[in-house]
This record gives structure tokens, sequence and C-alpha cells, in this order.
């Protein structure tokens, strides 16, 4: 069974109220980005992990785990 | 001025004209720099496939005209904007691109998303490239007749639209909302 970083990003963004667009403005990243990592397509690096759980004020670990 | 020089001329012409075609439709039109990188990477997701398919067109033109002779004028016409055209595509998938734009646009389109379907794009782009590389090379051991700017521009016809179409797709599906 092939492992997947699975988040909760989606919802915790919802909790703050922010929308995709603000989110990747907070970060600096385009909005594009942050869907891709949203629905799970694309894996993010450490750096973009952990500004992503600086700006929804979460650890890592909460917003991310792997799925197996 | 020899026919090179005029082909030459007329290819990067055709660039300015596009260039200024794309200032002069954006003006007016007062964006943030996030708003900006979403507008431009929209802009790019769908200007991709396009740029594939006008430079397979131009490949047409030339592969028609295989077999004829090579040293008219229209024919270096042709071939300078073709390599005039295959130099700006290859330019723009090894950088971020969009060159006439601000610093903090060009960083920002070209985000770590973006860099990941760029190397995915070149990556396809290089196997397709070998890929035709041995097609042609197996072919010239059946006695095909080929000089090697034609080997060349086959290589370069399949290399440069798959990495083109991949990265399109790419773009496109990361910017499909859930």
């Amino acid at each position: 069974m092939p492992e997947r970083l699975a988040n909760r990003l989606k919802e915790r963004r919802s909790e703050l109220g922010l929308t995709q667009a603000e989110l990747a403005e907070r970060v600096g990243v385009t909005r594009k980005t942050v869907n891709t990592v949203e629905n799970g397509v694309f894996t993010p690096s450490a750096t973009l992990a952990i500004k992503l759980a600086q700006a929804l004020e979460v650890s890592v670990e909460q917003l991310f785990w792997i799925e197996r | 001025m020899d026919s090179y020089t005029t082909g030459l001329g007329v290819g990067i012409a055709a660039a300015v004209i596009i260039v200024a075609v794309i200032k002069w439709l954006a003006r007016n039109k007062p964006m943030s720099v996030a708003e900006k990188a979403e507008y431009l990477s929209k802009r790019r997701a769908r200007m991709l496939p396009a740029l594939a398919v006008i430079f397979l067109s131009q490949q047409a033109a030339f592969f028609s005209s295989l077999g004829s002779p090579h040293e008219t004028s229209a024919y270096t016409v042709k071939v300078s904007a073709w390599l005039v055209l295959s130099v700006v595509i290859l330019a723009a998938l090894a950088t971020k691109g969009f060159w006439l734009e601000r610093k903090e646009v060009r960083d920002l389109i070209d985000d770590e998303n973006t860099r990941a379907n760029r190397n995915d794009a070149m990556r396809w782009g290089f196997l397709c490239s070998m890929g035709a590389a041995i097609a042609v090379y197996a072919l010239t051991l059946f006695d095909v007749q080929m000089n090697a700017r034609d080997a060349v521009h086959i290589v370069m016809t399949i290399g440069i639209p798959a990495a083109l179409i991949r990265w399109g797709m790419l773009e496109r599906r990361a910017l499909r909302v859930a």
C-alpha cells in the first residue's frame, strides 16, 4: 500500500475563515500551490509545510500526517 | 543582407509584436502582485498547449518541404523563424519566463508547485527527445537517407511540444478547483 501525505489544510483554513488566495498570500505562494497541496495532488517541501503550519497557527504534525 | 539574417529579423520582429500586443491588452488593469501572478498563471496554462500547436504547425511547413531544394530564401526564412521560436520556448522552459514582468511577480509565479511541474515537463521533453533520437538512429540503419539538420529538426519537433503539453496539462490540473 503506497504512503501518501494527508492534510487538514482545508478544514483549518475554513476554521480561520481564510480563502485559498488569502492563505497563499500569507505563505508567499500562488493560490494554485495551496489548491494542489489541499487536494493532495502536490507534496509540499518541508519549508512550505512549516510556512503553512505557521500561517494556520498549528504544528506541522497537526496539519500533515502520513496515511498508509 | 543575406536571407538568414532576414529570417532572424522576421522571427525577432514577430516576437516583439506579440509582446507589444500582450502588453497593450494588459493595460489599465491595476492588480496586486498575487492577482497578477494568478492571472499570468492561468494565461500560461492556456498558452502552453496553444504554443505547442503553433510550434507543430511550423514543423508541418518544414516537413512538407522535405526533399525540395533547401537553399531557397523562403526555406531559410522559415527555418530561421523556427529557430528563434525554438530558442525562445527553450528559454521560457528553462527559466521563470515572463521576462518583462516585475521581479516579485516572476518570483511568485515560479513558486514550488510551478517548479515541480516545470521539472516534470523537462523530464518528459528529455525522454521524448531521446526516444525520437533513437528512432531516427534506427531508421538510418535501414538505409533511410537523412542529413544532420533534418535529424535535429525531428528530435526537436518531438521534444519541445512534449514538454509544453506536459507542463500545460500539469498547470491546468493544478488550477482546477476541487
